[in-house]
């Protein structure tokens, strides 16, 4: 009886303190061992406190109530960062970095409105100031909920390697483990080996993929019936365009985690076949009222008609997406930059 | 230690264990490396550190159970010590010096003798450092065992130490 009551006593003095863990550590295997630990200590302390050379069900309550509370246990894994103006220093540059993307990304939706309402012809005198207004507001607003998350991730304890998936912390561990067996301390560089910047299968798949539509529509195997020269026109530029971008998907896969100049390179021809990509496209939308992308065998003109609208939604999302995938490349370009110092 | 005391003044008692806890922070890192150091290839689990501590210091150092297994978890992160289980028994965790932690540990070790001989008359108290069986690096204060051999340069700083090992009459690797 006694000894059910003595591990049932520390059971839920550990579940207490498992509750009141941060969750950063939480979420990792760790925490059992963290738990293991603490839960063993309790028994020899608790063993050592009776005197008899086995723990009693008064040296075990002597033993929780000598440990500290749950919540004290737990308040000491949340002690991890070096604090900043309520920001622990290690958070700083990532709460920096979101506060750029939050900018450039209010900023970017912005211009994308003011084109969007030039190129709808809705344009009016106020449009710059409400778009300074609109950029103001959001950056107000996002500001305040970023600095507000980064605040009581900093309490509990985050540190940015918490937010990477728990392959790349696992390849941390290992370059960790590494410098230290070699003793010496752990370099950035050691983190950057450790975390490849291509990943050269998913590339060489996509891009061989990206190859054969992009020859598909160049030798164009839709039949003569659906759609208008005009479209299929666009069609082949199109194809043309994509074929391009994967032959230097490819290469960049077949350089793999070498030569970063070279990859740079490719991501700068990536940008500019991007920004062709939106000739074509903008070429589309001022044209959808003079001609439809379908035939009119296939299609009659009066269906074609109600549907311009929302090919044109579909044209804009395109035209979107396509500077998007511009700022990662370029991005990549900044990151790669590391990688070249390294090698 | 004025944790403990009762019937104080609050005001000095919150200042002065302020204080306390802010000298006590960098060096129960320290004491906590000195011990697993000490045990080398044996190694030590949590509790034993801390009968260790109590033991070594008379009681007067301590560090509070809550406090000991978050300072191993990160001293392992940074990769100053590395851990392993018990295969049998119990298994406990048991902790050894990594050569990364060995290295970095010499050099706080000398740092740490070196600063306390320093400040030791600003206290009104008396410290001997064991020269006899150390060298401390001129440059940086790392802790070097005098061997039969020894090095010719410092391996933290990379000091020429040369002059030191030939005043004591030893042979340089």
């Amino acid at each position: 009886m006694s000894k059910i009551s003595k591990e049932k006593m520390i059971k839920e003095f550990i579940k207490k303190v498992k509750k009141q863990l941060p969750g950063w550590l939480k979420e990792r295997k760790e925490h059992k061992e963290i738990l293991d630990e603490l839960e063993e200590h309790v028994w020899q302390k608790a063993t050592e406190l009776s005197g008899t050379g086995r723990p009693t069900l008064e040296s075990v309550k002597k033993a929780l109530t000598q440990i500290g509370t749950p919540q004290e246990i737990a308040k000491e894994y949340k002690k991890r960062g070096e604090p900043k103006i309520y920001i622990t220093k290690e958070m700083w540059p990532l709460y920096i970095k979101v506060l750029g993307i939050i900018l450039g990304l209010i900023i970017a939706l912005n211009l994308l409105n003011l084109i969007i309402i030039y190129l709808t012809g809705q344009v009016n005198d106020s449009i710059i100031g409400n778009a300074v207004n609109n950029i103001q507001l959001g950056f107000l607003y996002g500001f305040t909920i970023v600095t507000i998350i980064f605040v009581i991730l900093s309490m509990e304890g985050y540190f940015p390697e918490d937010f990477l998936s728990k392959k790349k912390r696992k390849n941390r561990r290992k370059a960790i483990e590494l410098a230290a067996k070699e003793g010496r301390p752990v370099q950035p560089a050691d983190f950057l080996t450790s975390e490849p910047f291509i990943y050269p299968a998913s590339v060489i798949i996509g891009g061989s993929i990206g190859l054969i539509i992009g020859f598909l529509l160049v030798f164009n195997i839709f039949p003569s019936f659906i759609f208008t020269d005009t479209f299929l026109y666009f069609l082949e530029i199109v194809g043309l365009l994509l074929i391009g971008e994967s032959i230097l998907n490819i290469l960049r896969g077949i350089f793999g985690n070498n030569y970063p100049e070279r990859h740079q390179v490719i991501h700068v021809l990536l940008i500019i076949i991007k920004i062709l990509w939106m000739l074509p496209f903008f070429y589309l939308l001022n044209s959808l009222y003079v001609s439809s992308f379908f035939t009119e065998i296939f299609m009659p003109p009066e269906i074609a008609t109600e549907l311009i609208d929302d090919f044109e939604v579909i044209i804009i999302i395109i035209l979107i997406i396509i500077p998007l995938t511009i700022i990662e490349d370029i991005y990549k370009i900044v990151k790669l930059q590391k990688y070249i110092k390294l090698y | 230690m004025i944790k403990k005391i009762k019937g104080m003044d609050p005001n000095l008692k919150f200042y002065t264990s302020k204080i306390e806890s802010e000298i006590n922070r960098g060096i129960s890192k320290l004491c906590i490396l000195a011990i697993i150091n000490q045990n080398g290839d044996k190694g030590i689990h949590g509790y034993q550190i801390l009968k260790e501590l109590q033991k070594e210091t008379g009681d007067a150092f301590v560090i509070e159970e809550g406090t000991l297994y978050p300072i191993l978890r990160k001293l392992e992160e940074e990769g100053m010590i590395r851990s392993q289980r018990e295969e049998i028994g119990r298994k406990k965790k048991f902790y050894y010096m990594t050569t990364y932690g060995k290295k970095v540990f010499n050099y706080l070790e000398g740092f740490l003798s070196k600063l306390i001989e320093a400040i030791a008359p600003l206290f009104d108290i008396k410290v001997k450092l064991k020269i006899e069986k150390y060298i401390f690096c001129p440059m940086c204060a790392n802790k070097i065992e005098v061997k039969d051999v020894i090095p010719k340069f410092c391996d933290v700083c990379g000091y020429n130490i040369e002059n030191e090992i030939r005043k004591r009459g030893l042979k340089i690797e």
